[in-house]
């Protein structure tokens, strides 16, 4: 007991005596795990907006796609299948549920001419299964489909388009054609990055669907169910068999996994960049462990004498060794928290992460894991780096040493 | 009582060319509990090989060291270790402190190797200790920054932090100057007698050899009972240090001769 508290005061004191070189050496090692924490935090994050970008097409985890099709190419009765859909889909009681229909265009008066724009429409909940987020005004809602001007969401080049009016203006947007008539804009949806020029506008599918006799040609809606992602893998099949029942010849029905945990290589992808970029601070940290055994090693010789005297009052060889092995540890485990507490200071700043990841949403909290393998990291390298200068102390003969 | 006993001991090194460098020759040496001892001998004559061999530091090449009636030799050098720490104490002629260090920490420093109520209360120990030799008032100075006789003051009060039986001295006035020399001994006397410790001390200064109550002379590796009193009165250091300002340089005779 009292060994092992001499030791780490012999440690401490050491690491007080010799701040400077302490200090310098320790720099290394600081950075290093720092680098070592970040790069892990970073793909913890970089996993996050990849999920949330892929979430943007194919919907959260797990998201299953229902989409009729023909073999024979007859036509599919859209609204016969939607209602077959909303009977199975009560009876399983999902929460979240949306007709989506993609690629559709809507011929739109703007001050250049008509356009046609492309446009979707969808039911509410696609908003919440895609992770679509407003910059401003609101989203589309259930009871927007009565609404004699029916609410649209559009995207921020097209809110460009039409001049920036605030929507507390209450915008409207002229569409020509079939499903012609006012759109009153109540919500934009920012660009997902400077490259995102694509005017789009987004409609409540009962709202369009009121307005039409039918989709255009080959256009068919998929429907869309959020469900728990262990119980999608039981989920899928059932649906598939419930809605297949009964249905006209020539027409099947395919149920798929549209997010991207079910794409096989997802997480391996992420593996291999945590696996390239810990590799990096991997060799950083070595490099910053031989900086320290160096230093070390040197500090050594100028230490024999000191070690001699220790030896002669009573120290044994056992315990200068793990005063030794302790310096370094203490030293680079303190470094290591330090690196770490600024790698967390920094990436929870709101200022990193934002910037880094553009339009990542639910920024995840620091991650657990970067901050205890930078530990461990650090621990290790105390260990290595002193376990070698430790063997040199535990060679040091006293005689040798205080040459009376 | 026998504190440490060298029976027939010897030491020999190997040097480069395979010759062999007796040291030591058959040297036998009893130092009892309280003793006062100083050797006296040239340098080269094995005086430091003797100190390591009686502070068991190293051991010898034949012949036997017992302490307190067990045999060294027969030691595993965990025990051997704590042996030293608990029983000796060792004063070293360039002092040894460690540097960076203050008098305080250089004091506690043997405190941290011992167990029980000694390590708890180590600092207050060691500051008692600084107390007594005088250097209450110094105790956070760095050690590097104190002057040579306070070092070795702290020296001694590190030598004897652990209330040692034995204390083993190596030219303790030889980097200081008469003067400080004289009063760290007298300092080293004291608090060995005090704490009833033996004190062997290593010399060729004949001033701090007559401290001692027994004297042997070591010469060529051969340890033989002297007899100093001669040496003493024919030395012109065996009178107390002159009163008064005596520089050689200055001393009347050559000067009148230089002028006649």
């Amino acid at each position: 007991m009292s060994g092992f508290f001499g030791a780490l005061a012999d440690a401490w004191a050491e690491i007080r005596v010799h701040k400077l070189r302490v200090l310098l050496s320790l720099i290394g090692i600081a950075v290093s795990v720092a680098a070592l924490t970040a790069v892990i935090a970073f793909s913890e994050y970089q996993k996050q907006y990849q999920t949330e970008q892929s979430d943007r097409w194919g919907g959260r985890a797990a998201t299953i796609a229902v989409a009729p099709y023909s073999d024979s190419g007859a036509s599919i009765d859209v609204d016969d299948f939607s209602e077959r859909f909303k009977r199975v889909s009560e009876r399983f009681g999902f929460s979240h549920v949306s007709r989506t229909v993609q690629g559709l265009t809507l011929p739109v008066q703007l001050s250049e001419g008509v356009m046609d724009l492309p446009t979707r429409a969808f039911d509410p909940a696609f908003a919440a299964i895609h992770r679509e987020k407003l910059l401003e005004g609101r989203w589309l809602r259930a009871d927007d489909a009565l609404a004699l001007a029916p609410a649209i969401v559009i995207s921020e080049p097209l809110w460009d388009r039409i001049g920036r009016v605030p929507l507390t203006q209450h915008p409207v947007l002229t569409v020509l054609g079939d499903a012609g008539g006012s759109y009153q804009v109540v919500g934009v949806t920012p660009r997902q990055g400077p490259w995102d020029e694509e005017p789009r506008i987004d409609v409540l599918y009962d709202a369009y669907t009121a307005r039409i006799d039918g989709f255009p040609e080959g256009i068919v809606p998929v429907y869309e169910v959020w469900v728990d992602k262990q119980a999608a893998t039981e989920i899928g099949p059932v649906l598939a068999m419930d809605l297949r029942a009964g249905l006209p010849d020539g027409v099947d029905v395919s149920v798929n996994r549209t997010d991207w945990a079910a794409q096989p290589g997802a997480e391996d992808s992420m593996a291999t960049f945590e696996l390239v970029t810990g590799g990096i601070a991997g060799v950083i940290l070595a490099l910053g462990a031989l900086s320290l055994i160096n230093i070390q090693l040197v500090a050594m010789r100028q230490r024999v004498r000191e070690i001699g005297v220790r030896r002669a009052f009573g120290a044994s060889s056992g315990r200068v060794f793990f005063s030794v092995l302790l310096e370094s540890l203490v030293a680079t485990t303190i470094a290591g928290v330090i690196g770490i507490a600024i790698v967390v200071a920094v990436l929870r700043s709101d200022l990193v992460v934002p910037t880094m990841f553009s339009g990542i949403q639910d920024v995840p909290p620091f991650p657990m894991r970067a901050a205890v393998i930078g530990l461990i990291a650090s621990v290790a390298v105390g260990a290595i780096a002193g376990f070698i200068p430790a063997l040199v102390a535990l060679r040091v003969k006293v005689i040798d040493a205080i040459r009376f | 009582m026998s504190l440490v006993r060298l029976d027939d001991v010897t030491k020999s090194v190997t040097l480069a060319d395979d010759s062999t460098l007796e040291i030591l020759r058959g040297v036998s040496l009893e130092v009892g509990a309280g003793d006062h001892v100083s050797i006296v001998g040239r340098s080269g004559s094995g005086k430091s090989t003797l100190l390591n061999i009686l502070g068991m530091l190293d051991a010898p090449t034949t012949g036997t060291v017992a302490f307190e009636g067990a045999e060294v030799r027969r030691m595993r050098s965990g025990r051997l270790d704590r042996l030293r720490g608990n029983n000796v104490g060792f004063v070293f002629q360039q002092f040894n402190l460690l540097p960076g260090r203050t008098a305080l920490d250089n004091v506690m420093m043997p405190l941290g190797h011992a167990r029980g109520r000694m390590f708890w209360n180590r600092r207050q120990i060691a500051a008692d200790m600084l107390e007594r030799v005088g250097l209450g008032h110094r105790i956070d100075q760095l050690a590097d920054r104190l002057s040579g006789g306070e070092q070795q003051r702290v020296a001694i009060a590190r030598a004897l932090v652990r209330r040692p039986v034995l204390i083993l001295a190596d030219e303790p006035t030889g980097a200081l100057d008469i003067d400080t020399g004289a009063s760290v001994m007298s300092l080293l006397d004291e608090v060995a007698t005090e704490t009833e410790a033996a004190l062997v001390t290593i010399t060729h200064d004949l001033h701090v050899a007559a401290r001692a109550r027994r004297h042997y002379r070591l010469d060529a590796g051969l340890l033989a009972p002297a007899d100093l009193t001669r040496a003493f009165e024919a030395s012109t250091l065996a009178e107390p240090v002159p009163a008064g300002p005596v520089t050689v340089g200055m001393s009347p005779e050559p000067a009148e001769e230089v002028a006649g």
